[in-house]
């Protein structure tokens, strides 16, 4: 069980640093092809594009990780609330009195609506629980700066 | 040229990207151009610093992310502003002209 889960999290995984590398690939494509029209070689082109993208290896770093960290928040998020539904759901089945039951069923109005605040837009697992308000890192003009946000 | 150009201050990368996607839809790479465009080659942004800025307003979920075809008919991620990106936009608007206001009023004073 263990090996299932470690190889869906390494999936997981190569599946967001092969995102990250599409697009950033993409990135330096489209510079290359504009210092081609300017008269470029396409080996000037090049290097020409990746001095101007920066540290690349840093950028796919940083990307991959934030990527990762954010599914595995939304997991935690998405497995919370279907607890939380079952719960309720085993409360309002399991609950003698009228009371208990209605308990039940706010558990699971609860987690229902968790779960779709997850799909709507501009709703984020960290905007919910405030964690990306830690310092993040900044990279500007290739020099790391700290950047306290709040 | 090369040496007027100046560094972005921190933070202000992310109210360029928001309101450049005011306007419209865009891959990174077209959002570090409008940006160099409009601020006439005389900021100093090196492109990869985009990227993880984008990463971390998708997190934040001022901006949404989707696979799309560019117009060379490339697979591109296009990011567009969400509706807490809007009010985001807002808020650093009235936030940058707040300092840019106290800073010139500083250096009226001295």
């Amino acid at each position: 069980m263990m090996k299932i889960a470690n190889l869906l999290k390494r999936a997981n995984r190569n599946q967001a640093a092969f995102e990250v590398e599409d697009e950033l690939q993409f990135h330096l494509e489209m510079l290359e092809r504009k210092y081609i029209q300017q008269g470029m070689s396409p080996a000037q082109a090049k290097s020409a594009a990746l001095r101007r993208f920066g540290n690349l290896e840093r950028v796919k770093k940083q990307c991959v990780a934030i990527s990762n960290r954010n599914t595995r928040l939304r997991r935690i998020l998405k497995a919370s609330a279907i607890l939380v539904a079952l719960i309720g759901l085993s409360i309002s089945i399991g609950g003698s009195d009228y009371k208990v039951a209605r308990i039940g069923h706010l558990l699971i109005m609860i987690a229902i609506a968790g779960r779709l605040l997850l799909y709507v837009r501009g709703l984020s697992p960290s905007t919910l629980l405030s964690v990306s308000r830690e310092e993040s890192l900044s990279v500007i003009n290739g020099t790391p700066h700290k950047t306290a946000r709040n | 040229m090369a040496n007027d150009r100046t560094d972005l201050m921190q933070g202000t990368l992310e109210l360029l990207i928001l309101n450049t996607l005011a306007r419209e839809s865009m891959h990174g790479y077209g959002i570090v151009q409008r940006i160099h465009e409009a601020a006439e080659d005389l900021l100093k942004v090196e492109d990869g610093s985009l990227y993880p800025a984008l990463y971390r307003m998708e997190e934040r979920g001022w901006i949404k992310a989707e696979w799309g075809v560019s117009e060379n008919n490339r697979r591109a991620k296009f990011y567009k502003l969400t509706r807490t990106g809007q009010k985001q936009l807002e808020a650093e608007r009235a936030n940058w002209s707040r300092i840019s206001k106290a800073v010139t009023k500083i250096l009226q004073a001295t």
